[in-house]
């Protein structure tokens, strides 16, 4: 209706291939995310509230890939990101928290987003983001230095990084080292000439996967963001991935 | 001359020190560890919890997180250190594993411990981190977040330093 996203009733709201993700189905396909705090926007994004069978009421967020890489991912149709209910994230770039507060809705109230941002701007948005999602730790540091931040991070399951900085195959693999699990998982958006303009992005791209083989990332899946982004890939690896144990003979 | 190795874990609940079994394998066996820490039940016949020493409120945890993150020997940090620190002696060497070379830095030359910050470390700090909830007896599973959450707020409040409600703060 007039309404856009608050038309409501004509919505309906389905499960995404990725858990823990919801496709609103109205005159438009729009992404969105479950809302942890019923009621409120974070950045200005549209609202749908869903009237469920048993009179109880789902209100979702509208998840813009414009905005968030990680959307862009997704609809770009990534095979798998790794991020879900209960899940642990480490999220490194979290500026100033739009995009980690749908992570946040995704991972749930069981899962746990540690969002690292040096930035003091955009951090002190974080923060205020962080204090209605209980779900999101803020840390206000610099990723190249995790052991400043060691005290407030445990083992997670995946890495999301979006540092936009020349060295971060080497800031993402650093963090995995001290907190990713062994077969843990980094999701990682590349900005190609933000590594190196010199060179065209395909080139970039595959500097950035062998770096973080060199540390034990194996690349799984490499996705352009394209239309959302220009020149930027998703890349996603697996740390560490664990053999088989042996038989005993 | 045997060696008895400790590791040092900061956490956002307390101070944890670790005392490895079967010291005397250190830096032999980098791949034997890495395969061993995943595993809780093979991992706790390997470290064993000398002493942990939950930080007192808010105010101290923030205190400790400031100096531990910038290489720093709290008072408190060095307390708990020689109360629970064996002696070296002629008979038996000591040293202590630690996160980062800075504050082994401050150690020794606070405390004398030769520290120690190579891959065996770093692998059974991994372990120790990955097992925190079920090795820190002391602590309910939760715990950690609840520390982790509301120590993450304290520091990056004092990292911005100026009041999180800036809206507030108008300049005239």
């Amino acid at each position: 209706g007039r309404g856009g996203a608050r038309g409501g009733a004509k919505v309906v709201v389905e499960p995404h291939r990725h858990e823990g993700i919801f496709i609103a189905r109205g005159k438009e396909d729009m992404l969105v995310t479950k809302n942890l705090v019923v009621g409120e926007s974070v950045y200005g994004e549209k609202r749908i509230s869903v009237d469920n069978a048993d009179q109880t009421k789902t209100e979702y967020r509208v998840w813009n890939p414009f905005r968030s890489k990680l959307a862009a991912g997704v609809l770009g149709g990534v095979d798998n990101i790794h991020i879900g209910p209960g899940k642990k994230v480490l999220y490194l770039g979290a500026a100033s928290g739009t995009s980690v507060s749908h992570v946040a809705d995704v991972v749930g109230p069981t899962g746990l987003v540690f969002a690292v941002e040096f930035s003091h701007r955009p951090g002190r948005d974080l923060i205020n983001m962080a204090k209605k999602r209980t779900n999101v730790i803020p840390i206000i540091e610099d990723a190249r230095h995790p052991h400043k931040y060691r005290m407030l991070v445990p083992m997670v399951d995946v890495i999301f990084a979006d540092v936009a900085q020349p060295d971060q195959a080497r800031i993402v693999t650093m963090n995995a080292h001290m907190f990713l699990k062994n077969g843990g998982h980094v999701v990682i958006s590349v900005k190609a000439n933000c590594i190196d303009s010199t060179v065209a992005a395909d080139i970039v791209f595959a500097k950035e996967v062998k770096k973080l083989e060199e540390e034990r990332v194996k690349a799984q899946e490499q996705l352009t963001l394209e239309p959302y982004e220009r020149d930027h890939a998703l890349v996603i690896g697996v740390y560490r991935r664990q053999k088989k144990a042996k038989t005993s003979e | 001359r045997t060696l008895s190795f400790f590791i040092l874990h900061e956490t956002a609940s307390g101070y944890a020190l670790f005392e490895r079994i079967e010291s005397e394998e250190i830096g032999q066996e980098l791949e034997e560890v890495q395969q061993s820490v995943t595993d809780l039940a093979r991992f706790s016949k390997s470290i064993k919890l000398r002493s942990f020493a939950p930080f007192k409120s808010a105010a101290h945890a923030l205190e400790n997180i400031m100096d531990v993150s910038e290489g720093v020997v709290n008072p408190s940090l060095k307390a708990f250190l020689e109360m629970n620190m064996p002696k070296a002696s002629k008979k038996q060497a000591v040293q202590l594993g630690v996160s980062e070379s800075n504050l082994g830095g401050g150690i020794k030359a606070e405390l004398g411990y030769d520290c120690v910050h190579n891959d065996i470390v770093r692998e059974l700090l991994r372990g120790i981190r990955l097992h925190a909830d079920r090795l820190l007896a002391q602590l309910k599973e939760g715990d950690l977040d609840k520390a982790q959450l509301g120590l993450g707020h304290a520091y990056s409040r004092a990292k911005v330093k100026f009041n999180v409600n800036r809206a507030d703060n108008m300049i005239m």
